[in-house]
């Protein structure tokens, strides 16, 4: 196992647009979250703007308990950059058939995916580490008030974190095994969560059928947070049922990367 | 001998295309076994089953009497039509993901760079490697981890002269270290100067599988020159037992029964007063040979 891990760890450690994209990850969502008092008040509800109702200073986003979900909302936007990566990492691997090197050389076609399944986890896990930092420390500064109770409530967001960004990382790994090539699996990653299954969504009228959707599911494991700034009600919570759908995709898309790999010939 | 790779009737469908058509071969222990054919014939193929990088149709195969797994392919170093690296990383880094396959140390991979003339350069990365560099890392990867097997297939594809003569070297080198030594190239020529055994492949399908040394058959062919040509052809001519005289420009190819012994030839010559400038003895080509097991399959 921490062979495979080392194997992956060589392979990205002196990779330059790991650690550019890695970086822009880092540095946009610093970027987002600590200008968040300027971008929410851009944000406005059926014309209601946040900055004329609400006063946004004395709106308490950086405070415990709210920051772990508003962190974690705003971060699950920019996980598509980590996904950029995972494209590129599979597809270049396919491009200097250094994938079929690694099977030559004595890897098999399961090691070789448990070994960029660790890469997603790792990314994913660091990811989370990151916010979970960033966040603490930005309730430890703006909270007035601090009890143990408000610290803790909503940290369960950061699980929650990690869990969506681990799955949208694995359908990113299995579009660029399906589609091979670079440049066409960014097109089809981005057109089917940008365009085909919003437009897809839109035809349902049910909130739950909705909620089965991949990317959708994906996405609501962390529902919309500013909403509540302006007394409106909102999902403050993961529930059960959520939990389980994406774990579900997660499952149903390494079984569809090994069925991919498992017969493949690699030319 | 043992074997270190039994094929029974592996085939490799695509569509109507047969690329690889009920192949059984044998490859012995410490052979250099030349695998020969035409482009497209089914070699590459045949060795990307072997190396699970291709899934066979129907049939298998087994190395070292165990079957197909991932330890046996640690113990194979293999190159497949072009070197396959990460740009983006140094000689010395790729090789490290290599050894880490293998589960062998880094300890070798400064010993193999060596081997292949790449230790000044070990550092640079990849990207900036001439084709002959990236072939000689190939073979260096090959010999990481001091495999049994070594699998070339076209190792002097791309190469300059000098850069075949020192991938033959390194290969006789190898072989004499008593590693078993599978080669598939078009170039007979290749084939004849380095290996012992060869299997001749065409549309998928084996032709022949023998020792080199035994297509020399029943004949041999004597390349002379003298200072008249003229003069030697017509006593040539007369020469007893000789099956062919051919007269090419300012040389003469006489074919002779492969028992006849060449001082015969040249103190016949002497006797009737001719000094010959010019007296080698030909092997009969794997060439020739290949052509007519070719030709026989139509």
């Amino acid at each position: 196992m921490s062979r495979l891990i080392k194997l992956e760890w060589l392979k990205i450690r002196l990779n330059a647009t790991f650690w550019v994209l890695v970086g822009l990850h880092i540095g946009i969502v610093l970027l987002i979250v600590l200008s968040g008092k300027i971008f929410l008040g851009s944000l406005s509800f059926n014309g209601d703007s946040l900055k004329d109702l609400a006063g946004v200073n004395n709106i308490p986003i950086y405070q415990f308990p709210d920051i772990w979900h508003n962190i974690t909302y705003v971060a699950g936007f920019l996980k598509f950059i980590l996904a950029i990566y995972m494209i590129i990492s599979i597809t270049n691997e396919i491009s200097y058939d250094t994938l079929r090197q690694n099977i030559m050389n004595g890897l098999s076609r399961v090691d070789f995916i448990i070994s960029k399944l660790f890469l997603v986890f790792l990314l994913s896990l660091g990811s989370a580490l990151f916010v979970f930092i960033t966040g603490f420390s930005l309730g430890v500064t703006n909270t007035p008030d601090m009890v143990l109770h408000d610290v803790i409530k909503y940290s369960g967001f950061i699980p929650a974190y990690f869990l969506q960004l681990s799955a949208y990382l694995i359908f990113a790994l299995f579009i660029g095994l399906l589609i091979k090539r670079t440049g066409l699996a960014f097109g089809l990653f981005f057109l089917y969560s940008l365009i085909i299954e919003p437009v897809v969504g839109l035809r349902i009228q049910d909130e739950v059928v909705k909620g089965f959707l991949p990317m959708k599911s994906i996405g609501n494991l962390i529902h919309m947070p500013f909403g509540k700034y302006l007394l409106r009600e909102i999902q403050d919570y993961v529930t059960f049922r959520e939990i389980i759908i994406v774990t579900g995709y997660l499952a149903l898309f390494i079984w569809l990367i090994y069925l991919l790999l498992k017969k493949r010939d690699l030319r | 001998m043992n074997n270190v790779v039994t094929i029974q009737n592996l085939s490799k469908h695509y569509g109507h295309i047969r690329a690889v058509d009920n192949l059984s071969l044998e490859i012995p222990e410490k052979s250099v076994f030349g695998i020969l054919g035409p482009n497209g014939s089914g070699k590459t193929t045949t060795l990307g089953m072997l190396l699970d990088v291709i899934i066979p149709t129907s049939g298998s195969y087994s190395w070292f009497g165990n079957q197909s797994n991932k330890e046996n392919r640690q113990q194979i170093g293999s190159i497949l039509e072009t070197p396959a690296f990460y740009p983006y990383l140094s000689g010395v880094d790729n090789l490290k993901i290599i050894a880490e396959i293998k589960s062998t140390g880094y300890a070798a991979i400064d010993d193999v760079l060596r081997l292949v003339g790449l230790f000044e350069r070990r550092h640079s990365s990849y990207r900036t490697f001439s084709l002959g560099m990236k072939q000689r890392l190939a073979l260096a990867s090959a010999l990481l981890g001091d495999p049994r097997v070594m699998i070339l297939d076209e190792p002097t594809n791309g190469l300059d002269p000098r850069g075949i003569a020192e991938m033959r070297d390194l290969i006789r080198t190898i072989a004499s270290k008593g590693k078993t030594i599978i080669l598939a190239s078009h170039l007979l020529d290749e084939v004849q100067k380095v290996c012992s055994h060869f299997a001749v492949l065409n549309k998928g399908m084996l032709l022949y599988s023998g020792l080199v040394n035994d297509v020399s058959g029943d004949e041999q062919r004597i390349e002379l020159a003298a200072g008249d040509v003229n003069q030697l052809y017509a006593m040539l001519e007369n020469y007893p037992g000789k099956r062919k005289l051919e007269l090419l420009e300012n040389r003469i190819i006489i074919t002779l029964p492969a028992e006849t012994p060449v001082a015969h030839l040249s103190g016949y010559i002497y006797q009737h007063g001719v000094v010959p400038t010019h007296l080698v003895s030909l092997h009969r080509s794997l060439e020739k040979q290949f052509l007519d097991i070719l030709n026989e399959s139509k």
